[in-house]
């Protein structure tokens, strides 16, 4: 017999799983305090739909905030902490030495600074996404060809022009990864963010039924976290691809793998 | 046969003059001379060709050529001018990586140069597109470079050398990343361009083959620090053919060229 | 600019910081119950230090790291390895696995909680679980990134399939699984930290989560720090062992 696809494979997995999603608590092999069925949770979110998409709300609020900042400051701070090699050498190292520190421990300082409205998320999910943002545009930013450039200069190209016509379009397939990286992590931020100490979002209300052992709705609010982020990883995807075709397709399999896996500091020899 | 009657008839001003020419690199803690003594001159539509061992400084020496880079003491003239900064109205840069931008068609690619000097639209596409017909690649415009072969990435880079009608055309080993049978008919292709163009070109290049087949004179640098060791006129007829590449006078002049490298160690 | 200049640099940019950090505070440019000024968040330090109290978290939240490390990682290498070796398998899970990677894995917290309360064994699932997919993927990627020239050339000279994975593999692999361990540690330890500052009754991150409500921003700071501290060293060491084995890499 042939084999399936991989892809047919993937959502017989996926079907699977849901189908056992439903069966299991159904039929006791998992209590429905552990495992709500699916139709039990999105029963629940039908019928408080309100609820969900008002705090839901709040955190997109909040994830788009953070995201300006993690995804701005990170590209910015990559792209000059990369390409300037002065700055390279001193600072990347101290960078990626920070980045081993689980930055969730500094929320508790900015809930004492900034409280447990949505400052204090968008602050920490910022910092949060920043580190893995500028450590990876700053080994992206490596990765452009330094040919192109003697090129252009060869071509007589002023240096405004260099940046303009050369500089910045090799950068976008390394900005635009960087941006996905970012953008996820400051989902990541605001949810965990949320969980811990909030009164509004989608994570406060994972902790505020957990505390009443109301399964079915603490599981309604895991499925809207995962709706959101594997649309947001979708469409950032989908935006990648289409500014691909200038890429050489090898490189950037590897790029996109690496940014994913770990953030490489420029110690990598490049 | 274009190209002879125009250097029969071309004043006797040299397109490019080098004299006393030396470079040394700063670097670390000592000075090392990359470069001493290179004196040449380059007739209006010749085509010259340089060779030498690895490191040598031919790639330097035609970098500073384009402006590119700067020479510690020496001249440059090119036209009579001296060249201090990448000037392509006088020179164009052909390198042995192609350098296509890759998030821009071929077509585009060519017309860059003129983009950067603002040119209008029109003229442009229209430049372009004889240069890409010039360099065989007809119908291939909206290709992007991930979709061409080496050779044709190459084609491409002639062709956006070209576009601005440099006099001077200065090429660094530009089919070092070829396979030997795209070489071969790159080479040749090469030479059918410039006798239809009549540039004057400096061609930089490792394979002997090649520079006694393409060139007028081959210049022979020695081992660092580089200097000029030979001067070979190569008489053979234009335009040259393949066959000649089998005959006594070629192998001659092959083996003198590689007797001096050889020398050189 | 030499090593020891960019050392001695950032030692200068170290010690402006914490200056900084000390003296405004202290002169009221920044108000001093927001950021405790450093000489007085060390003096806490020195002294959260001597607590029992104190201690026993450290040992708890070193306990759970260390478990959820052993587990996760032996697991997590040999699934990436699986993966890695049968093609098929790789094709079907790795898409599946990028997705994994970008959700938040503390929204299964509440999971975890449900099932397993809040005690030492929910926060060491949790971690291992979170870690998990990291070690995965660095797996993955470790036994990729073997030259398959290389294991043609030990093949071809008669190498039987141990030699190979002890001759070529690993030594091929050393420096990625290096970095794979300090990455999966960095995860891990933010796994721990999550949990015990969810919900927990012991450990750092639960003290570390009862500072900050309580406004004692001092304790708050020196146990940041005392963190920080640690999870540096850690990564710096494993960094240098990193260094010293992949000379040879280009």
């Amino acid at each position: 017999m042939r084999r399936p696809a991989p892809s047919t494979v993937r959502w017989l997995i996926l079907v699977a799983l849901l189908v056992f999603w439903e069966l299991f608590p159904r039929t006791g092999i998992i209590p429905e305090l552990f495992l709500p069925s699916l139709s039990k949770t999105i029963a629940v979110l039908i019928k408080d739909w309100r609820e969900y998409t008002s705090e839901l709300a709040v955190t997109l609020y909040e994830v788009a905030f953070a995201m300006l900042i993690a995804c701005g400051f990170g590209i910015l701070a990559g792209a000059l902490v990369g390409g300037i090699a002065l700055l390279r050498n001193l600072l990347l190292p101290v960078f990626s030495s920070l980045y081993a520190v689980p930055i969730v421990i500094l929320y508790p300082i900015f809930t004492a600074w900034f409280g447990i409205g949505s400052e204090s998320k968008i602050i920490f999910a910022g910092v949060y996404g920043f580190f893995p943002v500028m450590l990876s545009t700053a080994a992206g930013i490596r990765t452009i060809d330094p040919q192109l450039l003697l090129a252009a200069r060869s071509m007589g190209a002023t240096l405004p022009q260099q940046i303009t016509r050369v500089i910045i379009p090799a950068s976008i397939p390394t900005v635009l990864t960087g941006l996905r990286l970012g953008g996820a992590l400051t989902i990541i931020g605001v949810v965990v963010a949320e969980m811990l100490t909030s009164a509004a979002g989608i994570g406060y209300l994972v902790t505020r039924y957990r505390t009443i052992l109301d399964s079915p709705h603490v599981f309604g609010a895991i499925v809207m976290i995962l709706l959101l982020s594997i649309a947001f990883d979708t469409l950032a995807r989908a935006i990648e691809r289409r500014t691909m075709v200038w890429q050489i397709a090898g490189r950037r399999q590897k790029e996109g793998e690496q940014a994913d896996i770990a953030v490489k500091p420029a110690t990598a020899v490049v | 046969m274009a190209n002879l009657s125009v250097v029969l008839n071309a004043p006797a001003d040299a397109a490019i003059e080098v004299a006393g020419l030396g470079h040394i690199y700063a670097g670390g803690d000592s000075a090392v001379p990359a470069l001493t003594d290179i004196a040449m001159t380059v007739g209006t539509g010749q085509f010259v060709v340089i060779v030498g061992p690895s490191g040598c400084g031919k790639t330097s020496l035609l970098m500073m050529m384009a402006g590119l880079r700067h020479q510690t003491s020496g001249t440059i003239h090119i036209q009579g001018r001296p060249i201090d900064a990448p000037d392509p109205d006088r020179v164009g840069v052909v390198f042995q990586e192609a350098s296509l931008f890759p998030w821009l068609s071929a077509l585009d690619n060519i017309e860059f140069p003129l983009a950067l000097r603002r040119a209008p639209r029109e003229e442009r596409a229209a430049r372009a597109n004889d240069m890409l017909n010039l360099v065989g690649l007809q119908g291939f415009g909206a290709r992007y470079p991930h979709e061409l072969s080496g050779g044709m990435k190459q084609r491409v880079s002639i062709a956006r050398g070209l576009v601005q009608d440099p006099p001077v055309l200065l090429m660094d080993e530009p089919f070092a990343a070829l396979d030997e049978q795209t070489r071969m008919t790159m080479g040749h292709e090469l030479l059918r361009i410039w006798s239809q163009t009549a540039k004057t070109v400096v061609f930089v290049t490792h394979s002997l083959t090649e520079a006694v087949y393409l060139a007028d004179e081959v210049l022979v640098m020695s081992a660092r620090p580089g200097r000029i060791i030979d001067r070979i006129a190569i008489n053979l007829p234009r335009p040259r053919t393949y066959e000649m590449m089998a005959t006594d006078v070629f192998g001659r002049l092959r083996d003198r060229i590689w007797q001096q490298i050889r020398k050189e160690g | 600019m030499t090593r020891f200049q960019l050392i001695a640099i950032r030692l200068l940019l170290l010690a402006l910081v914490l200056t900084a950090w000390d003296v405004l505070p202290r002169n009221n440019v920044i108000n001093p119950l927001l950021l405790p000024p450093f000489g007085d968040v060390l003096k806490v330090l020195v002294e959260i230090l001597g607590r029992a109290q104190v201690q026993e978290a450290i040992l708890v939240t070193a306990a759970e790291v260390i478990v959820a490390f052993v587990i996760a990682v032996p697991l997590g290498a040999a699934i990436g390895v699986l993966i890695a070796e049968y093609d098929y398998a790789g094709q079907i899970f790795k898409p599946l696995l990028f997705y994994v990677f970008s959700v938040p894995k503390s929204i299964f917290l509440p999971m975890f909680i449900l099932i397993m309360g809040i005690g030492f064994q929910q926060k060491v699932a949790y971690a291992a679980f979170s870690t998990l997919f990291v070690v995965i993927m660095s797996a993955t990627a470790a036994v990729e990134s073997v030259k398959a020239d290389h294991v043609l050339v030990a093949r071809s000279y008669g190498a039987t399939r141990m030699q190979i994975l002890t001759r070529v593999y690993v030594p091929s692999m050393m420096p990625i699984l290096l970095e794979t361990l300090r990455i999966s540690m960095i995860f891990n330890f933010t796994g721990v930290m999550i949990a015990e500052m969810y919900a927990s009754r012991t450990g750092i991150g639960h003290l570390i989560a009862n500072w900050g409500e309580n406004f004692q921003l001092p304790q708050l700071f020196a146990g940041v720090i005392l963190l920080a501290a640690v999870a540096i060293a850690f990564n710096e060491t494993v960094r240098y062992l990193e260094h010293r084995v992949s000379a040879w890499r280009t």
